[in-house]
């Protein structure tokens, strides 16, 4: 759950005031490719475009002090309404999101759910994770193939949910299909979704409630519990904020954690050397996923909206105006990670130069990664936004898809592209639909 | 008690100041100042801040 991850487009308009030498995107369009030259090149002339929406953040110094500037907040709290939509569940729900509030209400809710999110709490969930893993492998339709999104990202993505809220796994397809439905919502077809939507949401609000009066009743050692349990001092979560909180828990883990393993095989059919080495060092899972999270993440930018006029390097920013931070262009900017941010590196000379830049036949991908190396020590990149709205599941996805991606390198040997992958488009949040591989089986 | 904070790692995202204002703030500046030595009674708070670090960079010291 980023902040980031759940944020639709903003909808104001640039300042006029805004005008000048600056870049320029209109990233309405659906040619423009937030993964592409022309950013880059944007980049190298400017730490900011303007765009159609407001601003858009290319460099990575920039992004990091504004992701966290007092002056900005979290800017998709409007979305329901710039689309007409101000009231019903959908409204309500929307409203009730942590990600969507600010200041002691936001720190409130932050605090009350933090310590079921804790790192020592999911710690003990990794052998399931790696058990899901070998079992989704295990069931690959074909030895050496797999449509990698519905035969592994999409089903781990989901039972690690099932794993945390303590739901039977065999109910993972709900969860896959009611998140998707829910998706919709991010989209500029919010309002005529809004029926499926809404069904949806009221399907998980059934699930949630189920599972509070569960755990009410018979208290387990598990997140729920520790959800419901939760207090400070004399505060806790109401029934309606625990049943919003976990239907968002559902939501913003599902999506996010599927595309994110599937942009993971993509960045590493890209690079064998590093699925060779991933599969020799396991303990490398961890850097493997800060790694491809940085040069491929699924939340291509973080939207933030300004609450007052104020002035930024320079640059005048007027109240209302929606600021995209792009955090793959930061996540790959020299100035940050060497010249190598976006060379061919030294390491890896299996994929760079294999003309793949040219063949656009990966929509998203095929661009080069910059020097993508998982022994790296680098700065933090910003695939789980930052500041006050910092991705509250990141602990959890970060430990499932780093006990996944050692396993799968060492089962999948040498994989490679079985066919055309489909894509989501490639700003907002992004990730391949279905992505067909072919590999050697190893047990 | 005793904090530690790693600033070589610390991304100033203010988790910690969220989980325990008592004993972190973000300064105007939005940089990370604490008090190195809390009350033993804010132990339970210190523990939920360096959990919530989203980059792990604070020790709570015995």
């Amino acid at each position: 759950m980023t902040s980031s991850a759940l944020t639709p487009p903003g909808q104001s308009r640039v300042d006029p005031a805004l005008v000048n030498s600056a870049p320029y995107f209109d990233i309405a369009d659906p040619d423009f490719r937030i993964k592409s030259e022309q950013v880059y090149a944007a980049r190298d002339r400017c730490w900011y475009a303007r765009t159609n929406y407001g601003l858009a953040v290319l460099r990575y110094d920039e992004m990091s002090r504004l992701l966290k500037h007092p002056r900005l907040r979290q800017g998709s709290a409007a979305w329901p309404a710039h689309n007409g939509v101000t009231e019903g569940p959908f409204a309500a729900w929307w409203a009730s999101w942590v990600l969507n509030k600010e200041g002691e209400e936001h720190h409130r809710l932050r605090r009350l759910m933090n310590p079921a999110f804790s790192p020592r709490l999911i710690g003990g969930l990794v052998p399931r994770f790696q058990a899901l893993a070998n079992e989704l492998i295990d069931g690959f339709r074909e030895p050496g193939r797999a449509e990698f999104m519905s035969e592994f990202a999409a089903p781990y993505a989901a039972r690690v949910i099932a794993i945390m809220l303590g739901l039977p796994e065999a109910e993972w397809p709900v969860i896959a299909a009611e998140s998707a439905a829910i998706g919709l919502a991010m989209g500029i077809t919010l309002r005529t979704e809004l029926p499926r939507i809404e069904e949806a949401l009221a399907n998980l609000y059934g699930y949630a409630d189920d599972l509070i009066a569960a755990r009410r009743r018979h208290p387990r050692e598990d997140f729920v519990t520790e959800l419901v349990k939760a207090r400070d001092e004399d505060d806790k979560l109401s029934d309606d904020e625990l049943r919003d909180g976990l239907v968002l828990l559902i939501f913003g883990g599902f999506d996010t954690t599927r595309n994110q393993l599937g942009l993971a095989m993509e960045t590493f059919l890209d690079h064998p050397d590093q699925w060779r080495l991933l599969a020799e060092r396991p303990d490398l899972g961890g850097r493997a996923v800060e790694e491809v999270m940085r040069v491929n993440p699924t939340v291509t930018w973080v939207t933030r909206e300004a609450l007052a006029d104020f002035t930024f390097e320079g640059l005048d920013i007027a109240a209302g105006t929606t600021v995209h931070l792009f955090s793959q262009s930061a996540g790959t900017d020299p100035r940050a990670f060497g010249p190598g941010g976006l060379d061919t590196g030294g390491l890896d000379t299996g994929s760079l130069d294999t003309g793949s830049l040219d063949t656009g036949s990966l929509d998203t991908g095929g661009l080069d990664t910059g020097s993508f190396d998982i022994t790296a020590e680098r700065k933090p990149h910003y695939g789980f936004g930052g500041g006050a709205h910092h991705c509250l599941g990141h602990f959890v996805a970060r430990s499932d898809m780093s006990e996944a991606l050692p396993l799968l390198a060492r089962r999948l040997v040498a994989p490679r592209l079985d066919g055309e992958p489909a894509w989501l488009p490639d700003s907002g949040n992004t990730g391949p639909v279905t992505l067909p591989i072919a590999f050697s089986p190893a047990p | 008690m005793r904090i530690s904070v790693d600033f070589s790692i610390c991304a100033d995202h203010g988790q910690c100041a969220i989980a325990a204002p008592d004993i972190f703030r973000m300064d105007d500046d939005g940089h990370l100042v604490f008090e190195e030595f809390p009350d033993e009674a804010l132990r339970s708070a210190a523990e939920d801040a360096a959990d919530a670090c989203p980059e792990q960079a604070i020790t709570v010291i015995d």
